[in-house]
């Protein structure tokens, strides 16, 4: 049995081993030659990610990474190379390969070169031929096209359009991936964390379209490059800003306006973006729109991002970049004549530096320093109290990804990543004139994660690919920490102190991951995955719904790291020289150590207190299949997807230790996407959602209670007194909502005055038919005027009727 | 009749949204077809220095069962066996409205500060409840007066000044009542608090008017909505009660916030009584009466 401290040794030394033993090995193979290099756009420089690029001579090929770097190393020839993306011309450039080649690609832009363009597209069987499975890639333009609730391009929510994705409604923040919980997605941009990807609750993401170059989604399959996240991985790239010339493009929307700036530093070497977006409905929040004395007078609410990123070409073989996210929201209310006031603001902010280097044509490296933040706090006061609340989570992080194309049968990724997790739990204080009480001291919490991975997609024959990998993790909380030991009454009987740095639990697990195509013919291919993976960090939730309060907290000594694993397995076809792609899916997850609050905890029990210790834990499992047909061609296109899912839990100490269907279990959930390019000016778009009803708890019985009783009144009434009325529950989520379903279209319209300035309306209407979709259900009870009667009824509130929206777009 | 913007614990943040989405008519009747339990026995009882112990028996009913006086005689549980102990009298209640039941008290025993008294139930059909608590000791308050609030020019919120004793473990409740105005004392809203987080401070606290359950009184639709107004005058009993008491009223508080807030969710009670829903509980009070100008 290794020491904690042996064992950390261990896992720096396996990690040192694995890189250096991989990166000598790199000997250049005899008789064979590598064509490597960058694909970017001609116009502005970006560089592409995903683009295809194959040699036409032996049908094979590679995609660029997520720095828009290919490499292909093949036998000595002359060769046709083939360069491909989605919305570009394809490239044919012929080589000679007798030694390495440096090939650097500018694609085209379909839309810049003429009217009649056929766009051969990405090479369009790659649904078929990469091992990935349950893998979304975005196209972001597209996404514009689509309708708008209220005019603002919402990424995250174009996300819940595809199977296996499920929206948590309106109003929450989360979105659902084959079952798991809103906290087991890992949300990156730009490689670092975001914790809490959205704005107003939810109804907006933070991700500013206009800022964002890729998004990329992988619900099964994880390869062993990403890790500590049980259900997903959203992936998303920022522009990194034109090096030819300045751009300049922004909108203003129903109640948000957007503006970036774009350009060279130094023309084709270094470039900048700078992005932000602020709404403007506090300016709606007070006279004259809001009247003296109505109810939203005193509120104030906006909120704010701001996308910036730099990038440098050092040498051909250098590349520096540097980008940073900064948002806020900010809620306020000041009270007329209640003395109350409160401000609530809460956001994100991350950095990310990151250096690319060639080491040679075959083996590509990416180093970053990653510092992401998540912070919340509450602030209120009347009179002479004062209240105030902050919680939030801190991630300084440092990883080295290497990328080696020993052959063109080889594509391997390895690596390793650690991050120095903060935790700040709830922290609150509060006075009351001089008092101030006592609410112990400010808590943070420390821990370790490490990972070391290898990974490598294999073409073992024309027919049969895998993408094999390991992952091994590695999770130390550390001191300073003080664990309140609970009696039987759950009162603190006694501590435990440790000092700073001091080793209090540590994890240290292996994660195999595991993913396979087959080709069957030339249109169809069988895939399927296994992987495990563990999640370390956990978000318990008071609510019902996921909130900006929610807080973070790290596996402990009574916290066990969360365990997935994920089966599954799928079939891809393609019609019609791939116009119609079609896909069935199938998986089964298996989730231990998930964490809930127990039942009936209090926000305070908290305080003075380790979180964990109102922790319960249990387990849980999801299964079910994703149909998706989509058509990608042509002017009508878009996708039909549809998801039967199952997700239940099972805690000891949650209802009754009973199984119960888990807050996401949506037994049906249909996607339908569809655009429809009119002419060169106006586009049209409709989305078509459904989904059953969230389950929730509901009371069964009901119960009076006198509270304060005057018996002389009593007697007088013959023992009726005005009694409060108090709910008995049923089985927990044994209830369901009325099934969710809407329909959103929009229309935008192009406007090109000149070659220099471009424009565009986009005219949308959310919820067309005015469906009354639930929120929320609620209780009122009255007393019937006619019979004298006490009645309860039930109430379902629900958020947004027919919206209509505007949004102008410019771009010179 | 409750809107959706008076339902105690909806967030400001909704008003928000409100404004969002420009309309606020989004909300409407609906059936909702729910099991019917069994039937559970409800115990509340309590006991206080100088006086008998009080225990209302009654069952859960079916959730959206109508309830008239005559009905709700229906869920008065008659003919019990209820005994309070004090370890050495027991004492067997008697019903003052034998056709009701429901209401069940002592004869013997009177509650004294320190004891602790046990409850048994027996009812007619056999079913049991068990429960015990203690009186604790009295804590008076340091002062409790008036203060209009903000340019209100005549209406206010009730105050008062609290030295919490220096030994961990004390909770508390606020009751008032507005002489020829209130028919009995009312509990506002977070009227219970421990002092886990204020022991041995002393320290200013601050009410509104409560109101009673569906009421339709005018003052509690209007503007004095909340608040005192000048000229009331205002007996607040103050109540030292157990931890197990203020673990049960807290859960029953957060219950009622939690239906309709959309972030809230299901808040089960926390009985101290076994066998049953609900509390028996001892507490000691004192009573301050504060006339406001």
């Amino acid at each position: 049995m290794f020491s904690p401290s042996l064992r950390l040794k261990t896992f720096w030394l396996l990690a040192f081993f694995l890189i250096t033993t991989i990166s000598i090995s790199f000997a250049q193979p005899k008789g064979k030659h590598t064509v490597s290099g960058y694909v970017k756009d001609q116009n502005t420089g970006e560089y592409l990610i995903g683009a295809n690029v194959y040699i036409k001579e032996l049908l094979k090929g590679t995609s660029t990474n997520q720095y828009g770097f290919y490499s292909i190393t093949v036998e000595d020839g002359n060769y046709q190379l083939v360069i491909s993306f989605l919305g570009y011309k394809e490239q044919v450039i012929p080589i000679e390969l007798n030694k390495d080649i440096r090939q650097n690609i500018s694609l085209v832009d379909a839309a810049y070169i003429t009217k009649e363009v056929v766009i051969t597209g990405e090479k369009e069987d790659k649904n078929i031929q990469s091992t990935q499975m349950g893998r979304v890639e975005m196209d972001v333009e597209k996404i514009k096209s689509l309708p708008a609730f209220m005019g603002e391009v919402d990424i995250l929510k174009t996300i819940q359009l595809m199977p296996g994705v499920q929206s948590a409604g309106e109003g929450n923040a989360g979105y659902y991936v084959r079952g798991g919980g809103p906290d087991q997605n890992l949300v990156l941009l730009d490689e670092a964390v975001v914790y809490n990807a959205s704005h107003l609750f939810g109804f907006f993401s933070v991700f500013n379209a206009d800022a964002v170059k890729n998004v990329s989604l992988i619900k099964g399959g994880m390869p062993a490059q990403y890790g500590g996240r049980l259900a997903s991985v959203l992936d998303i790239s920022m522009k990194e800003g034109n090096s030819k010339e300045y751009h300049m493009q922004g909108g203003i929307g129903f109640i948000a306006s957007r503006f970036t700036i774009e350009g060279p530093i130094k023309k084709d070497t270094a470039s900048f973006i700078i992005s932000a977006r602020r709404t403007f409905i506090d300016l709606f929040l007070r006279e004259p729109f809001v009247k003296k004395g109505s109810s939203a007078e005193g509120n104030s609410y906006f909120f704010y991002d701001l996308n910036t990123k730099i990038n440098y070409r050092l040498s051909d073989k250098d590349r520096l970049f540097i980008s940073g996210y900064f948002g806020r929201d900010v809620f306020s209310f000041r009270g007329r004549d209640s003395g109350f006031g409160v401000k609530v603001p809460w956001g994100n902010a991350t950095g990310s530096a990151r250096w690319n280097h060639l080491f040679n044509d075959r083996l590509f490296m990416n180093t970053a320093l990653i510092f992401s933040d998540y912070k919340f706090s509450f602030e209120a006061e009347q009179e002479q109290f004062e209240f105030k609340l902050f919680s939030g989570i801190q991630d300084w992080n440092a990883k080295v990804d290497f990328n080696y194309f020993p052959s063109i049968l080889h594509n391997v990724r390895f690596g390793v990543n650690y991050t120095y997790h903060i935790f700040t739990p709830s922290n609150v204080s509060a006075r009351s004139g001089e008092t101030e009480f006592d609410l112990g001291e400010i808590v943070k919490l420390y821990s370790h994660e490490g990972a070391v991975y290898v990974n490598d997609e294999w073409d073992i024959s024309e027919k049969l690919a895998v993408n094999v990998g390991v992952r091994y993790t590695h999770f130390n909380q550390v001191g300073p920490f003080t664990r309140y030991i609970l009696n039987e009454k759950r009162e603190v009987s006694d501590t435990i102190e440790y000092k700073s740095g001091q080793s209090i639990q540590m994890y240290n697990n292996i994660e195999p991951r595991l993913s396979g195509k087959y080709v069957l013919g030339k249109t169809s291919s069988v895939k399927a995955s296994v992987t495990q993976n563990y999640q370390y960090i956990h978000l318990a939730s008071l609510s019902s719904v996921s909130l900006p309060t929610d807080v973070w907290v790290p596996s402990s000594t009574l916290v066990k790291p969360q365990i997935g694993w994920q089966y599954a397995l799928g079939y891809f076809r393609n019609f019609k020289d791939n116009l119609w792609e079609t896909s069935i899916e199938v998986y089964y997850k298996d989730m231990k150590n998930q964490v809930e609050y127990r039942e009936g905890a209090q926000p305070d029990e908290d305080i003075k207190n380790n979180q964990d210790n109102n922790f319960v834990f249990g387990e849980g499992w999801s299964y079910g299949a994703e149909f998706f047909v989509k058509k990608t061609k042509g002017r009508w296109n878009g996708w039909v997807g549809y998801t039967l899912a199952w997700t239940e839990r099972k805690f000891v100490d949650l209802n009754d230790g009973k199984i119960y269907p888990a807050k996401y279990d949506r037994r049906h959930d249909v996607s339908i996407v569809l655009t429809y390019e009119l002419n060169k000016k106006w586009t049209f778009g409709a989305t078509w959602v459904y989904a059953t009803g969230n389950s929730l708890t509901l009371p069964e019985s009901r119960l009076f209670l006198n509270g304060p009783v005057d018996l002389a009144q009593l007697f007088a009434n013959g023992g009726s007194t005005s009694g409060q009325i108090y709910y008995g529950y049923g089985d927990r989520n044994s209830y369901r909502q009325i099934p969710y379903h809407r329909l959103d279209i929009s229309a935008t319209l192009k406007v090109q005055k000149n070659k220099k300035f471009e424009s565009s309306w986009n005219f949308s209407v959310f919820n067309v038919y005015n469906r009354y979709n639930p929120y929320f259900i609620y209780f009122d009870d009255f007393i019937d005027e006619e019979t004298g009667e006490f009645r309860l009824q039930a109430k379902q509130v629900s958020l947004f009727p027919i919206i209509p929206s505007v949004t102008y777009n410019f771009k010179f | 009749m409750k809107s959706l913007k008076n339902i105690p614990g909806i967030p400001l943040v909704l008003s928000v949204l409100f404004v969002l989405v420009l309309a606020s008519g989004c909300e409407r009747d609906i059936t909702v077809d729910l099991p019917n339990p069994e039937q559970e026995l409800v115990v509340e009882g309590y006991i206080n220095p100088g006086g008998p112990a009080y225990v209302f028996i009654s069952r859960t009913a079916e959730f959206f069962a109508p309830v008239d006086s005559a009905s709700l005689a229906g869920y008065a549980e008659k003919n019990a066996l209820v005994v309070v102990s004090d370890g050495i009298i027991s004492d067997t209640l008697i019903a003052p409205l034998p056709d009701l039941g429901y209401l069940y008290v002592s004869t013997l025993l009177t509650g004294e500060v320190g004891k602790t008294y046990s409850l048994y139930i027996r009812t007619a059909d056999g079913k049991e409840a068990t429960s015990s608590s203690t009186i604790m000791p009295p804590v008076a308050l340091d002062s409790v007066w008036f203060k209009v609030q903000g340019d209100l020019d005549s209406l206010g919120w009730m105050w008062a000044r609290l030295s919490d004793p220096g030994t961990p473990g004390n909770a508390y409740r606020w009751f008032a009542k507005r002489t020829n105005k209130d028919d009995d004392f009312i509990t506002p809203s977070g009227s219970v608090f421990e002092d886990k987080f204020f022991n041995g401070l002393s320290f200013d606290l601050v009410y509104n008017r409560g109101e009673l359950p569906n009421s339709t009184a005018e003052e509690d639709e209007n503007e004095e909505d909340g608040y005192y107004k000048k000229g009331d005058t205002v007996v607040v009993k103050f109540a030292s009660i157990t931890k197990e008491s203020f673990d049960f009223w807290r859960a029953a508080e957060t219950q009622s916030s939690s239906n309709g807030n959309p972030f809230g969710s299901a808040a089960p009670l926390k009985s101290n009584v076994q066998g049953a829903i609900g509390i028996w509980e001892g507490f000691s009070y004192t009573l301050d009466t504060v006339i406001a100008q």
